[in-house]
């Protein structure tokens, strides 16, 4: 495979030539900082106070969406893995590694501003009920996958076990999606993905939250535009096929 | 602003901080 692909050809530049990555990067990263603000805005000083919780509710618009990403990451890993088994071409384990760590880190965001927000409305930093116990694991299994990853110096072997895990463990999001339905739970059931009705929000606070998912996912996007350009320029110093 | 407000601070300052300091991490390897 390295013989097609030669040292210091770029893994996009060869089937899209002629595209400013750079410059398509740069913007997107603009524009992901706007709506950051604009969602951030919005959270702090837009969207109507809870009429139960107060004001403390508003950690939901950056829980909920580090939540959604993660999901979005994991199911992108899933893809990338597939893609890999399918075709080997290496710039689908490349993404795959990318969204898998960005997912981690999304992941132990929504387990971090989840557990502050639990303080003051459950009493409790922690407590060992469904949502919090397969996130705790999902969170746990893809640090396991990044793990898993460095066993092997060998790219192909590295690159399908990599693969095969991370097929299956994209199993865990609709898991930790439906264990508030699944089990007596203290976590707060689905309240936008839930179904048989219209999202249970308030019209503002949902606009709010779709802003701050959105700013969230262009953040995404922009992260991963940077991690798989890391990655490819990582493997081309060491002369690894890309 | 309720009795909570320390808790939103803290939330928000992570949640960015961690963003903010990953983006970093990668523009110092290579991005």
């Amino acid at each position: 495979m390295a013989e097609n692909h030669p040292r210091g050809a770029s893994v996009l530049q060869p089937r899209f030539p002629g595209v400013p990555w750079v410059r398509i990067r740069g913007w997107l990263g603009i524009v992901a900082a706007a709506a950051a603000l604009l969602a951030t805005s919005m959270a702090l000083a837009w969207a109507p106070t809870d009429a139960v919780q107060g004001d403390v509710y508003r950690i939901m618009y950056v829980h909920v969406p580090s939540a959604w990403l993660a999901y979005l990451a994991f199911v992108v890993v899933f893809l990338a893995s597939i893609g890999w088994l399918w075709s080997r071409r290496p710039i689908f384990d490349a993404i795959a590694v990318s969204s898998a760590e960005i997912g981690v880190l999304f992941t132990g965001l929504a387990l971090v501003a989840g557990s502050i927000w639990a303080k003051p409305t459950w009493g409790v930093w922690w407590t060992w009920e469904p949502r919090l116990i397969t996130t705790a694991v999902m969170f746990v299994m893809y640090v396991g996958y990044l793990l898993l990853r460095g066993l092997s110096t060998d790219f192909e072997r590295r690159a399908t076990r990599a693969a095969i895990l991370g097929a299956v463990l994209v199993l865990d999001v609709p898991i930790v999606h439906l264990s508030v339905l699944w089990a007596n739970s203290l976590h707060q059931l689905p309240t936008v993905l839930r179904a048989g009705g219209s999202p249970a929000l308030d019209a503002s606070m949902l606009l709010t939250l779709i802003i701050s998912v959105a700013a969230f996912t262009l953040i995404y996007a922009y992260l991963m535009a940077a991690r798989v350009a890391v990655e490819v320029a990582r493997r081309e110093r060491l002369w690894i096929p890309t | 602003m309720d009795t909570n407000v320390a808790f939103i601070v803290a939330a928000y300052v992570i949640v960015w901080g961690v963003l903010l300091a990953y983006l970093w991490s990668l523009r110092a390897r290579g991005a």
